[in-house]
Parts: structure tokens; C-alpha cells; sequence
């Protein structure tokens, strides 16, 4: 004889409402998280495909293929003329970005051993609600302050009221927008040190000072270089600020060599000039999609991707060796 | 007899005054910075803010044209774009936090999280054009507006949550085990409610991010509005205020750009003030709460 089903089923004794709910929350949960890991596999899967169509003739591409090599080696962006050098781009994003890191890096850092180091507790307080605000402020009211107030200021200042747009606008501007992610990231190196090592130092004698540059600093420098690249990370994706008052102007490479009028240092700074991001911002609406154009400006964006993807790895990399 | 000078060299302390002075001009120097952004924008948009600025429609050549619609765009997309991503960013928080054991497959999952909260927005405007406007046929709407900001919003929420849970104290969850409760009644009715202060500000950030976005809107949402007010249908162009402030600086056909940007940015900036405001009370009035 055999048994019947509903008695087998009875022998086990019944999991409850609230366990079934149980393992079915986590479950869902789990997929929460592989929904997101699909989005970042999607957003490199599509970006790679639209980027390698410059270079690839894939279906639906409506223009000639181009040569890794013409792309990233050529100085001259001209697309109406079939010219794709997309190397000014990579020169202005690189330029912005290092003359931000230059002025952020060092006053970043400086200001998080204040915070943490020197202020007086109402100070810090201050400082928090100034940093906030900072980051909380949206990258086109940058822009705008830029543009309205930013470049008639530099312009009078220093070229008789000329156009200033270009890489100083830019520079400071950015500076701006990043020196907030690089404080919170350095307080957090300070205060993760062990308040020993200041002690100590006070014990033999140091000011407060010789304690944070021979002693503080030093201990935090590996979390100090992460606070910046990662800051670094930030600068070089932004766009929508810097388009604002950069000046847009692919052949800026050679109207820097053009402008003899002025010193080297003002044509440097002052010239207007485009990056990687403000390209993509500029002329992106313009183009026909899967033309070489649009094609390659795909590809920028591959590449923005893959340079922030590199900071990322860079960090990672740095506070494993830390660890 | 001479008496001892325990004190540090004398170049020691002009030094350490010097770059005590050095520091706290450092520091003033950004509060000095955060005034000036903010004074010039409230100045410059004050003259053209009032109620017709805020009810009229805008306009496409002539001057005196208002931001009614932007601004009810801006908060229809912020709303759309937390309904999708809230759902997903706190249940892969609750995730991350209270079932990934430590191990390769969690880390590669928290590489995920890193990663997509650090793609530049304008990435993320390429993705939601290839795949949202071009692939799926949405055009520049609503609805494809929405869905690139929510990925912006994911990584943000995810990261939020899975930290407002980590930081609620270890007692709380065994004294809940303790009671008989299953998993997903303590995470429900122990932790949540324990990291609920973080999970606001968490959201409110995430919001006022989406708020100020404009680089992804602007491939997605588009640069136009529908004609009809209010407009709830996904389908209608979304532009927002942020959008409108860039596009009306860099389109150049309004006789009147400037003021309508200085406008626009003045109503954005006081918006985000007062979610400032409302996040430090809500967080105060929270943890007091919790206590």
C-alpha cells in the first residue's frame, strides 16, 4: 500500500507564514543587488558597442570605418571634413583636471587638518554646513556663476575686459565643485589615526604644526593620495559647469599658437578650449546616429568611462597595499 | 642658575603661528567662496523672482517668459525617479548589509555599487540615449528622463542604506533574534526603523541630487515641455529647471537668457536650501526620537 500524498505531506511539519516570508525577503533582496549588477553590465555593454562602431564596421553604421590610430593620435577635429582627432579633447580634459587637482589637492587636504587639527568645535560645525552646501549646489548654477560672474571678473582683471573663457575659468570653477569630496575624505584619515600619534608627538615636545607635518600627514598620506584621486575621479566627469565656461573650441590647440599678441602664461589660460566632456555635451544633439561622428563621440564617452573605471581600481589598489 | 627652556625653538613657534594663520585663512577662504557663489546667484536672480516668474509659462523669442513647468517637471522626475530606485537601492542595501557573506562574490557586488555611483553623469546621458530614447523608442519624455535618473539615484540609496544598517548597534538585532523573530521581522520592525534617520537623509541627498541634474536630463528628458499644464503623462517632454537654465544660456534665441538663467538658478539654489533645512531638522528630530 502505498502512502498518499497528503499524509507525506503532513508528516513534515509546516513551515509557518512568517518563514516563508522569510526566505522569499531574501530572495528579493538578492535581486535588488543583480539589478544593479545588470545595469553597470548593460551601461559597459552598450558603451562598448556604440564605441567600437567607430572603429568596427558593425550593422547599421552609416559611414566609413575609422583607424584607432587616426582618432586618438590626430591633433584636428574637423567632422564635417571628415577629420576625427579626438587628441585636443584628451589634452583639455587632462589640463582641467590637473590644474583643479594642483589648486584642490593641496588646499583640500589643508583644510581637513584644520577641521579636524586646529578648528574650535563651533568652527567645525561651520565648516560641515559650508561643505555641505558646497556639494549640494548643482553643477549648472556653477555654470552660470561662472558665466555671469566668474569670467567678467577674470576678464577685466587681466585682459582689459577681454573674453576670458577657458582653461583658468574652468580650473577654478572645478576646484570648487571638488574640494568638498576631497575634505570629508581626508577628515576621515585624520580621524582614523590613532590619537597617539599625536600625543606622542606633543609628549617630545612638538608645536602643533611640526606634529601634523612630521608626524599626522605623513601617517595619513596613503588615505590623503585616495582623497584625491578619487576627487580626480569626480573632476574629470564633470561636464555641464566646465561647457559653460570653457569657450568650446576643438581647434584651441591651434589658436593657443596663434595668439601672439599675449604672454605664453595668459594664452595658456585664457585661451578658449573643450575637453572630453564638453564635447560630448556640444555636439552630441547634432549628429546622426551611427554616423562615424556620432560614432566616435560614443567612444569618448567609452573612454570617460574607463578613465573614471581606472580611479576607481587605483584606489582600491592603494588601500589594499595600506591594509 | 639659569633656568631651563622647555619650550619648542623659537623658529619652531613662528612657524607654527604662521601656518596656524595660513590654515584659518585656508578654511575662511572656502566659507568666503560658499558666500560669494551664493550671493551673486540670489542677486542676480532676486529682481526676476516673483510669482509671475514661478506661474508663467516660458517663453520661445520673446522676453518675461516663467518656469511653471520646469518646476513641476523637476519634482514629477525627482518623484518618478525614488519611486523606481527606492525599492531596489534599499532591498540591495538590505542585502549588502544583512545577508552577503564576506567573500569575493560581495566585494565584486560592492565594486558594482563603487563603480556605478562614480559614472559621470554624462555617461550615464549616453546610456539613456542608446537605450531608453533610441532602443526602446521612448523619445525625449518623462519616462525616459526617470528611468536614467534612477540609475543616478541607485548607487546613492544602496550605499546609504547599507551603511544606516551596519551602524545600528549589534545588541538591538540579538535581543530581536533573542525574542523568537524571524530575519525578516527584525530587519523590518528592529533595524529599519533604527537606521531611519540615515535612510532620510540618505533619500533626501539622493533627491536633491536629482534635483540639480542636468546632464543626464538633457539626453533623456529633453529640452522641451509639453504645452498642456500640468502634464502627468510619461510620454510628454520633461524638461526641468536645471535643463532650462542651461539650455536657455546655450540656445541663445530668448532676448532675456541671462535673467531667466539667474532666475532659474536663484529658485534652484533656494530650493536647496530649504532641503537642507528640512534634512538637519528631520535628522535632529529623528535621533532624539531613536532615543
Amino acid at each position: 500500500m502505498s502512502r498518499s500524498f497528503p499524509k507525506s505531506f503532513s508528516s513534515r511539519p509546516r513551515l509557518p507564514l512568517s518563514l516563508w516570508a522569510d526566505r522569499g525577503a531574501g530572495t528579493l533582496f538578492l535581486i535588488s543587488t543583480l539589478v544593479l549588477v545588470a545595469l553597470i553590465f548593460s551601461l559597459i555593454g552598450f558603451l562598448a558597442w556604440r564605441g567600437a562602431g567607430a572603429f568596427i564596421a558593425l550593422p547599421g553604421n552609416t559611414d566609413r570605418v575609422l583607424s584607432l590610430r587616426e582618432v586618438f593620435l590626430g591633433l584636428d577635429w574637423s567632422p564635417t571634413q571628415d577629420r576625427f582627432g579626438v587628441l585636443p579633447f584628451i589634452f583639455g580634459s587632462f589640463t582641467v583636471v590637473g590644474l583643479s587637482i594642483a589648486l584642490a589637492g593641496p588646499l583640500g587636504v589643508l583644510t581637513a587638518v584644520f577641521v579636524t587639527q586646529i578648528a574650535p568645535r563651533w568652527m567645525r560645525a561651520v565648516m560641515r554646513q559650508a561643505m555641505d552646501l558646497l556639494v549640494g549646489i548643482p553643477s549648472v548654477v556653477y555654470g552660470i556663476f561662472g558665466l555671469a560672474t566668474l569670467l567678467p571678473f577674470l576678464g577685466d582683471r587681466w585682459l582689459d575686459g577681454q573674453p576670458s573663457a577657458g582653461f583658468l575659468a574652468s580650473a577654478l570653477i572645478l576646484t570648487v565643485m571638488i574640494v568638498p569630496t576631497i575634505v570629508s575624505l581626508s577628515m576621515d584619515a585624520f580621524e582614523a589615526l590613532p590619537r597617539s600619534l599625536d600625543e606622542g608627538a606633543r609628549a617630545l615636545g612638538s608645536t602643533t604644526w611640526q606634529s601634523i607635518a612630521s608626524v599626522l600627514i605623513p601617517a595619513a598620506w596613503p588615505r590623503l593620495v585616495t582623497a584625491v584621486v578619487l576627487g580626480m575621479g569626480r573632476a574629470i566627469g564633470e561636464a555641464m559647469a566646465i561647457q559653460m565656461v570653457i569657450g568650446n573650441n576643438p581647434q584651441w590647440i591651434s589658436l593657443m599658437r596663434d595668439l601672439t599678441d599675449r604672454t605664453p602664461l595668459l594664452r595658456f589660460l585664457f585661451t578658449p578650449a573643450s575637453t572630453l566632456t564638453t564635447e560630448l555635451v556640444q555636439e552630441l544633439p547634432n549628429t546622426a546616429a551611427h554616423s562615424a561622428w556620432n560614432n566616435v563621440l560614443f567612444a569618448l564617452g567609452l573612454l570617460l568611462y574607463l578613465l573614471t573605471m581606472g580611479s576607481i581600481l587605483l584606489t582600491r589598489r592603494l588601500s589594499r597595499r595600506r591594509a | 642658575m639659569k633656568k631651563l627652556d622647555l619650550r619648542p625653538r623659537l623658529s619652531a613657534r613662528i612657524m607654527d603661528g604662521a601656518m596656524k594663520v595660513a590654515l584659518w585663512a585656508v578654511a575662511l577662504g572656502f566659507i568666503a567662496a560658499l558666500l560669494v557663489v551664493m550671493g551673486a546667484i540670489l542677486k542676480q536672480g532676486w529682481p526676476v523672482l516673483n510669482w509671475g516668474f514661478l506661474s508663467k509659462m516660458p517663453e520661445t523669442l520673446d522676453a518675461g517668459g516663467g518656469v511653471r513647468p520646469q518646476l513641476f517637471n523637476s519634482i514629477y522626475l525627482v518623484a518618478l525617479s525614488l519611486a523606481g530606485s527606492l525599492p531596489i537601492g534599499i532591498g540591495a542595501g538590505i542585502y549588502m548589509a544583512e545577508y552577503a557573506k564576506e567573500g569575493r562574490l560581495t566585494g565584486f557586488f560592492r565594486l558594482c555599487v563603487e563603480t556605478l555611483s562614480a559614472t559621470p553623469s554624462i555617461v550615464l546621458a549616453l546610456f539613456g540615449l542608446m537605450v531608453f530614447v533610441q532602443a526602446l523608442d521612448w523619445s525625449f519624455s518623462i519616462r525616459s528622463g526617470a528611468c536614467a535618473l534612477a540609475m543616478l539615484n541607485i548607487p546613492i540609496l544602496t550605499r546609504v542604506t547599507e551603511l544606516s544598517l551596519r551602524g545600528v548597534p549589534q545588541e538591538m538585532k540579538e535581543a530581536s533574534y533573542g525574542l523568537g523573530a524571524t530575519k525578516l521581522q527584525t530587519i523590518l520592525r528592529v533595524l529599519l526603523p533604527a537606521a531611519a534617520p540615515g535612510l532620510l537623509t540618505g533619500t533626501v541627498l539622493a533627491a536633491g541630487r536629482a534635483f540639480g541634474e542636468s546632464a543626464v536630463l538633457v539626453f533623456t528628458a529633453g529640452t522641451n515641455t509639453s504645452m498642456t499644464y500640468p502634464d502627468f503623462s510619461l510620454k510628454a517632454p520633461g524638461e526641468t529647471l536645471a535643463v532650462h537654465l542651461w539650455y536657455v544660456v546655450s540656445d541663445g534665441t530668448l532676448p532675456d537668457a541671462r535673467e531667466i538663467a539667474a532666475g532659474t538658478a536663484a529658485v534652484m539654489v533656494l530650493v536647496l536650501l530649504v532641503m537642507n533645512i528640512v534634512v538637519r531638522l528631520l535628522d535632529r528630530r529623528l535621533k532624539r526620537h531613536a532615543r
